[in-house]
């Protein structure tokens, strides 16, 4: 088995000191500034290391967030917000946009933007993974769990985390809908192609594959297709990329739905099934070209030129051959005019994402090191800017409370 | 608790009540 993904870059931030000089008024409010400071440049650090592995990743991105909680859920007892979240400010950029940061002084931005580069990461790291020619079973079990996780991380924001942010996303940005749900598709569909090409491994009934295929096909379509009202400078590479492997699929599928006509003796049906699959195949390798001349974030990659891609063209030359020669000596069976319709369901391999789940809140955090940050003392800029968030959040609450 | 019977596995059923793999997919290979 072998894949290729197309991946966006990373997103960077600038470094956070957490130096609450003033406010964190005690030896354990201290103590947990000076470990944000270290679990985030930590996190940092791993999201760029090609050595590191999912248990490290998991393990520093609980170290962070248990201790990031404090500055978000409620320490006091009551329902108001917690009194830390907009003390301190975050720059991040976006996968799509290069450098051109955006800046929230709150927590939970930090938390949102923290999280999607951690589902980035599951993906890179699956990506990299997965590109091994002679991937054993359990690499499999982890780039399909990799890709789940990522998309669990991402329905996990999208669902949780950005409806609270006071400041929406603006549009091709991150955290943007539309942005957001093609990502988690797009995962879902990867982790498809690892069960297909497992499932042709082993021999499963082409009837399977060819829905399996068929559906993931759709997936790479409608993450595409919810990208369409962004702007082309900075999409198109990556709608080109969901286009190629949305007709590679469909190839895919019309050439198992081939094998499972032949198996029935239709084999007029299933040569019009390959010949339909060829088209697609064709047109998958004109978009392979278009995607590398297409400038855009992402990688500098020949996807024709995979083993993946051209294992499909033979195997469809080869079956396509096959039936014509069967048809000329056995059935004898007219070539529909019409390719066969697809109406195939999957009943095996779909992906659902894996719910993400956040760790306790640091054993640091205690009511009494939370009653010891004391806002009153803070940096003049900061406190003014952390008075306005908070205006601005119970203005927004005040309107929800008034919407039916 | 009971005690569990079996040990821990991959072994998963779908909506259908079909042994599936961790990859949703049957235990026994169709063909």
């Amino acid at each position: 088995m072998t894949h290729w993904f197309h991946r966006n870059p990373l997103k960077a931030t600038a470094p956070v000191s957490f130096s609450l000089y003033g406010v964190a008024a005690s030896t354990g409010a201290n103590k947990i500034c000076n470990d944000l400071k270290a679990t985030r440049a930590r996190l940092l650090e791993l999201l760029t290391d090609v050595t590191a592995n999912a248990e490290m990743l998991k393990n520093a991105t609980d170290a962070y967030f248990s201790l990031l909680q404090g500055f978000i859920i409620s320490l006091d007892g009551t329902t108001q917000e917690n009194k830390l979240r907009f003390i301190q400010n975050f720059k991040w950029t976006d996968t799509l946009q290069g450098n051109t940061p955006s800046a929230q002084q709150d927590a939970v931005f930090e938390l949102v933007s923290m999280e999607f580069n951690v589902a980035l990461w599951y993906t890179k790291f699956g990506s990299r993974m997965s590109g091994k020619e002679d991937m054993t079973e359990n690499e499999a079990k982890e780039v399909h769990g990799s890709l789940k996780t990522a998309a669990g991380i991402f329905r996990h924001l999208k669902d949780s985390y950005i409806p609270r942010l006071i400041t929406p996303a603006e549009k091709g940005r991150d955290l943007e809908a539309r942005v957001i749900d093609s990502y988690i598709i797009q995962c879902q569909a990867e982790a498809q192609e690892v069960t297909i090409a497992r499932a042709v491994e082993l021999k499963h009934n082409a009837s399977l594959v060819a829905a399996l295929a068929y559906e993931t096909a759709n997936f790479y379509q409608k993450s595409d297709h919810t990208l369409t009202s962004l702007e082309p400078d900075y999409t198109a590479k990556w709608r080109k990329y969901l286009q190629l492997k949305q007709c590679f699929y469909m190839a895919y599928a019309y050439c198992y739905h081939g094998q499972t006509l032949l198996a029935s003796d239709k084999c007029g049906e299933s040569i019009r099934s390959l010949q339909e699959a060829e088209k697609f195949f064709g047109k998958a390798e004109d978009l392979c070209k278009e995607y590398r001349q297409t400038k855009g974030p992402g990688n500098i990659a020949k996807p024709s030129e995979q083993l993946f891609f051209r294992k499909l063209g033979s195997l469809i030359r080869n079956t396509l051959e096959k039936c014509q020669r069967e048809n000329g000596f056995i059935y004898f069976q007219k070539v529909p005019p019409e390719a066969p319709q697809l109406e195939l369901k999957a009943n095996y391999g779909l992906v659902e994402p894996i719910p993400f789940e956040f760790p306790a809140l640091h054993p640091q955090w205690s009511p009494e090191v939370y009653a010891s940050f004391d806002l009153t003392k803070g940096p003049k800029d900061d406190k003014e800017a952390s008075i306005q968030q908070v205006a601005k959040l119970e203005a927004t609450d005040m309107t929800k409370q008034k919407a039916p | 608790p009971a005690i569990p019977e079996g040990v821990p596995s991959d072994t998963k059923t779908n909506r259908e009540g079909v042994l599936v793999d961790e990859f949703g997919l049957p235990q026994i290979p169709a063909t």
